[in-house]
């Protein structure tokens, strides 16, 4: 894994069910290539997503980290995305001060009609991602 | 002030206006002041109220609350029966008492919050420090000096240089709210520079930031004081100790350590008051207000909101809204 020739930048994806999960569907049904390193978990809504969800994939092994939903007044369950994005815009700040790289941690809104931005997400977070190489910081190794 | 504190419980315990008063007493080790639970009026004498008081003690009044809520729940709801907490509040204990209020911990008819104004209270780290680490066989607090006797001999401190640093800048050392206030509001403490250490701190490189965090948290033994007194951590069932999942692996990996602070430290979010208790009975001088002011810092810039100042207002995280000021952290492919 750490030899970089061969190396894989590895994303897990957090996506809400009702938009980003559908918009991702799109993606596959409209036949729009993307690359394959982001590993999608679905959650019902994304404020769902325990901000320790990230901490946790970046121990575990992650490279970087990417959290959708619905865009803010989309949410299935009106406000769970509003919620949710206090929590990521401070865990983002907070895991900067403390020396993580930004970029490991990605937050954005993709809808379910939105399978080109899906797509578009993906690439840019792999790129990202691949820019800053393998992590090394709060890596649990095994 | 010591007298009127000392009446004013006598009277609220005789009147049975409260149950219990939470206070300080004179602490078995010299120079150190513990927490105390009044209940016969007669005992109401021990209380003090000094420079060496540290915990907040919004902790101890959540903890006796909770446990007699626990304690009667077999009861018919009818039958259960409030205990109202009497407390020596200052500042940033009032703050943490708005914060238990707004998370609906329990009711305002069950606490008395009797306030005090502060000045600051001497960190025992400092005080150590300045008699070279020896054993501290004796000291007294007169005026603003501390006379400390140790086995070389007696020596005069100055009160102000032994101050912990979060009262050095702390904005709020008078009661945000109480029931009845004792002695003259305190003079401001120096509140300008409040986040210059932070500010500082994220102006380094990124891997500095890094090391000193990874450097930190090397130290910490996971013993949980700082959780344990902490008075805004009062989950029933930690996540350091849940098992399913188990979010914390228990062994000596760097890692874990890590992770359970970061975490520990990320709960406090829109939560920390800065009273300095954790980072007081921390017992291997971790130092956790670099990281915990950073939380209060952004909470502020980004939401406009601090924690417990205001009975009326929300914790950050229980408020949101449409349109948020900070949009530009949403990544845009
Ligand atoms: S984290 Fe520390 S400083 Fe903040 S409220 Fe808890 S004990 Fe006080
Ligand atoms: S009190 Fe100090 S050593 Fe104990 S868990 Fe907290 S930071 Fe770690
Ligand atoms: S349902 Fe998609 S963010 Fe709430």
């Amino acid at each position: 894994m750490e030899n970089n020739a061969e190396w894989e930048p590895k994303i897990v994806a957090i996506v809400c069910n009702w938009c980003t999960y559908a918009g991702a569907d799109l993606a596959g049904i409209s036949r729009i290539q993307y690359p394959p390193n982001a590993r999608i978990i679905r959650v019902p809504c994304t404020g769902r997503i325990n901000p320790f969800f990230v901490v946790k994939a970046l121990q575990e092994g992650a490279d970087g980290v990417l959290v959708s939903g619905c865009h803010p007044g989309e949410c299935h369950y009106i406000s769970g995305n509003l919620s949710a994005r206090r929590k990521f815009a401070m865990l983002k700040s907070f895991l900067n001060y403390i020396g993580i790289e930004s970029d490991r941690a990605l937050f954005t809104w993709v809808s379910a009609s939105e399978g080109e931005r899906f797509a578009k997400v993906i690439k840019g977070a792999t790129e990202k991602v691949r820019a800053l190489g393998p992590a090394q910081k709060l890596v649990k190794k095994i | 002030m010591e007298s009127i504190l000392r009446k004013t419980a006598k009277e609220l315990l005789e009147g049975k206006k409260v149950d219990v008063v939470v206070g300080y007493t004179q602490g078995s080790v010299p120079l150190t002041m513990s927490p105390v639970f009044i209940t016969n009026p007669d005992d109401a004498e021990r209380l003090v109220f000094n420079a060496l008081c540290s915990q907040n003690l919004a902790k101890y009044v959540h903890d006796v609350i909770s446990q007699n809520r626990a304690a009667q729940k077999r009861l018919k709801p009818e039958e259960r029966k409030k205990k109202v907490v009497g407390v020596v509040a200052r500042g940033c204990t009032t703050r943490s008492l708005v914060l238990n209020l707004q998370e609906k911990q329990y009711t305002r008819d069950e606490i008395f919050i009797i306030g005090v104004p502060c000045a600051g209270y001497v960190d025992q780290k400092k005080l150590s420090a300045a008699v070279g680490g020896t054993e501290i066989l004796d000291g007294s607090l007169t005026g603003g000096k501390v006379t400390v006797k140790t086995p070389a001999g007696e020596k005069s401190l100055v009160l102000a240089e032994l101050l912990a640093d979060n009262c050095l800048v702390c904005a709020y050392n008078n009661p945000i709210i109480s029931d009845i206030t004792i002695g003259e509001p305190a003079k401001p403490m120096n509140s300008a520079n409040e986040f210059k250490k932070v500010e500082d701190f994220a102006a380094l490189p990124l891997e500095e930031r890094w090391s000193y965090f990874a450097k930190e948290m090397e130290k910490c033994i996971r013993c949980c004081a700082c959780r344990n007194i902490c008075p805004s951590c009062y989950c029933p069932e930690c996540f350091a100790e849940q098992s399913m999942p188990q979010w914390v692996g228990v062994g000596a990996d760097a890692t874990d350590t890590q992770v359970f602070q970061l975490m520990r430290l990320f709960h406090m979010a829109g939560r920390c008051v800065d009273c300095g208790s954790c980072v007081s009975v921390c017992p291997m001088g971790v130092d956790l207000r670099m990281f915990l002011k950073k939380l209060d810092k952004d909470a502020l810039d980004l939401f406009d909101a601090r924690t417990g100042i205001n009975e009326k207002d929300l914790p950050a995280f229980s408020v949101f809204k449409e349109r948020e000021k900070n949009e530009e952290f949403l990544f845009e492919p």
